[in-house]
């Protein structure tokens, strides 16, 4: 821990701050603008940087929610109205004061998770070949389409398009060009961080355009107070933070599952067992207690997959990973042993943020209607330049910022048409591993497909993939044996 | 929703026929005729084309089209604005250097979405800065310079 790591830490935490307070930036666009950045940094700053980020990018998601009703990532969309509500009836320091312990807590719990769990999973991952490799990216990516929100047929087609994008360039059997048209600068495939910077970045630039300035009434609280009655609310609440906890690690453990569908699920358990179910979305401070307190600690979870199988836990982690991929590095049980600093990185940098929260948070607050004021018809230029400047740098070619543009668009009307952007960035990351470790395993047994099925630990991970896509079919089932019972 | 739905879909059928026609060229490995680099983006295809039709079929069977939100000529054109500047850009920035060329692009797509001149002028004079000091100066990360040097 030098002194320019304790800079890292703080820059990153004031733009996370920033980013998450401003509605329509999102984690994973802060994400996707920071690796211009970080590839020149070394592994760790890198590291602590993105999780410092993240870490306060969704817990600063939670002010607007409060102030304007709006959420600032996905990841507050589940309490926003919740909040609103509570701010209205002139509860709204509490709020505040709610979503920055608990998210602290939620994050650190998360961390504690991550550090116990992580070590005992390598163990096994040791065990694993190309075979329980290969099913862990199916489970992955079958995950992720049942998790999307809204059409799972849109998830999957997301999921496609991104699996898609992964095959341009050489395949890794030939070494023979697919769909490279001739173009020198795709045999190495598409570009990954102009592509995610065009995603994330630019798509968001070209939807902020065609709004037009949003105006909106900010709510206004006074900062001091947001801390009072916080130790009252956790003696009252211990049961439901220990559970949303608990669940939203697990659900950040899952492969594909990002903090968005913690704070959902968190939300939904938490009504069921409420004593007081009426007041979800008129205002129950429970429901923010509970989902603030899981998405927080989901960010966390996220990075078991990531770091103990190189399997992302959600749009973050699968651009570090990508990231960690270009430069070398290769996440996985390897480096708790080789590159043990890496791992340690990531522990350290979690407790860190969350403790930093409570402070930075303060101030957050306190600077909120300040950072809510920022003019969108200056700062949307300015993320296109950073988007521009940050895709040219990493390769000093300008065929980069026309893969950034291209991305843009395309991430674009994804997102206008309602499918999910996420699911591309997994797919992405994630066809590779699906690929290249099947076609390994095909090639070393002479193209025995029985062995997939038949080796101890992938017939599970196989049971576990299938579980997952016949998940659909149960709900549907289980819905109607509901309705005829009710008629 | 219904009528970009079906659209949606059918530009995704497109897509997993016209990866079809591709890797019919592909070369097939190994003497005994398995599989090679095909076999992924074929599989892609096929799901593709699946989940396409899936698509159009749920679309199919929504009754009422809600009323779909078109953006005013306006805002579109603010859109193609974003890009064609972009593109623009990168055709001129490695002759007129990236300090001009990344100031200008600033300048002129702030003024068009309604900041007023001085406000524009002022702050993309700061962001170019900002980002020079940044990327060239703390990263390292050579930029293009172009004739003048600048």
């Amino acid at each position: 821990m030098n002194p320019k790591v304790i800079l890292v830490i703080i820059i990153s935490a004031i733009y996370g701050l920033f980013v998450g307070a401003i509605p329509g930036l999102t984690a994973t666009m802060a994400a996707a603008l920071l690796i211009p950045f970080t590839f020149f940094m070394d592994p760790v700053p890198a590291l602590v940087s993105i999780v410092t980020m993240s870490a306060m990018a969704i817990f600063a998601g939670d002010i607007p929610a409060a102030l304007v009703r709006i959420p600032g990532t996905p990841s507050s969309a589940a309490y926003t109205q919740d909040s609103f509500e509570l701010t209205k009836q002139g509860k709204g320091e509490m709020v505040l004061g709610v979503d920055v312990v608990f998210s602290a807590i939620g994050g650190l719990m998360g961390a504690v998770i991550l550090m116990t769990s992580a070590p005992l999973l390598a163990e096994i991952a040791f065990k694993f070949t190309s075979f329980e490799y290969f099913w862990l990216a199916a489970m992955g990516l079958s995950a992720t389409v049942m998790v999307s929100r809204g059409s799972q047929v849109k998830g999957a087609l997301s999921m496609i398009l991104g699996l898609y994008f992964s095959t341009v360039g050489v395949d890794i059997t030939l070494g023979y060009p697919r769909f490279t048209f001739g173009v020198v600068e795709l045999l190495n495939g598409v570009n990954f961080i102009p592509a995610m910077i065009g995603l994330f970045g630019v798509s968001e630039v070209i939807r902020s355009v065609m709004q037009g300035e949003l105006a909106y009434p900010i709510a206004r609280v006074r900062a001091e107070k947001i801390f009072s009655g916080m130790f009252k609310m956790f003696k009252r609440y211990k049961v439901n933070v220990l559970r949303s906890g608990l669940l939203g690690t697990f659900i950040g453990i899952l492969p594909g599952a990002g903090a968005d569908i913690a704070a959902w699920i968190a939300y939904a358990v938490s009504k069921r067992s409420s004593k007081e179910p009426e007041k979800y979305g008129a205002g129950s401070i429970e429901a923010i207690v509970d989902s603030g307190t899981a998405n927080n600690a989901c960010l966390a979870g996220d990075w078991v997959p990531a770091l103990v199988f190189g399997i992302p836990g959600d749009s973050i982690t699968a651009i570090v990973i990508g990231v960690l991929f270009m430069k070398g590095l290769r996440p996985g049980p390897m480096i708790f042993e080789t590159q043990p600093e890496i791992v340690y990185a990531v522990y350290l940098s979690f407790i860190l943020a969350n403790l930093l929260m409570i402070p930075f948070g303060y101030l957050a607050i306190k600077a909120s209607s300040q950072m809510l004021r920022v003019p969108r018809n200056i700062l949307m230029p300015g993320i296109l330049m950073f988007s521009v400047v940050g895709s040219f740098a990493i390769n000093n070619t300008v065929f980069d910022v026309g893969v950034m543009l291209v991305m843009g668009i395309i991430g674009y009307f994804l997102e206008a048409n309602g499918f999910p952007v996420a699911p591309v960035v997994l797919g992405i990351v994630l066809g590779p591993i699906v690929e290249k470790n099947f076609m390994m395993s095909m090639i070393k047994t002479d193209w025995d497909v029985t062995q997939f099925f038949t080796r101890p630990v992938s017939a599970i991970l196989c049971i576990v993939t299938l579980f997952i896509w016949s998940f659909p079919l149960f709900a549907a089932l289980l819905e109607k044996t509901k309705k005829k019972n009710n008629q | 929703m219904k009528r970009n739905d079906i659209i949606a879909g059918g530009i995704f059928i497109a897509l997993g026929i016209f990866i079809f026609t591709q890797t019919i060229h592909y070369p097939s490995p190994l003497e005994k005729g398995h599989p090679g680099p095909g076999l992924f983006p074929n599989l892609l295809a096929l799901l593709f084309i699946g989940f396409g039709l899936a698509l159009i079929l749920k679309a199919w069977k929504l009754i009422s089209a809600e009323a779909e939100i078109v953006p005013g000529p306006k805002r579109i054109a603010n859109a193609l604005f974003v890009l064609a500047i972009v593109a623009v850009y990168v055709g001129v920035v490695n002759f007129v250097g990236f300090l001009i060329t990344s100031a200008v692009l600033l300048f002129l797509l702030m003024k068009k979405l309604g900041v007023t001149i001085l406000k524009s002028a002022i702050a993309s004079i700061i962001i170019t800065l900002f980002i020079n000091l940044m990327f060239s100066k703390i990263l390292r990360v050579p930029l293009p310079w172009g004739i003048f040097g600048w």
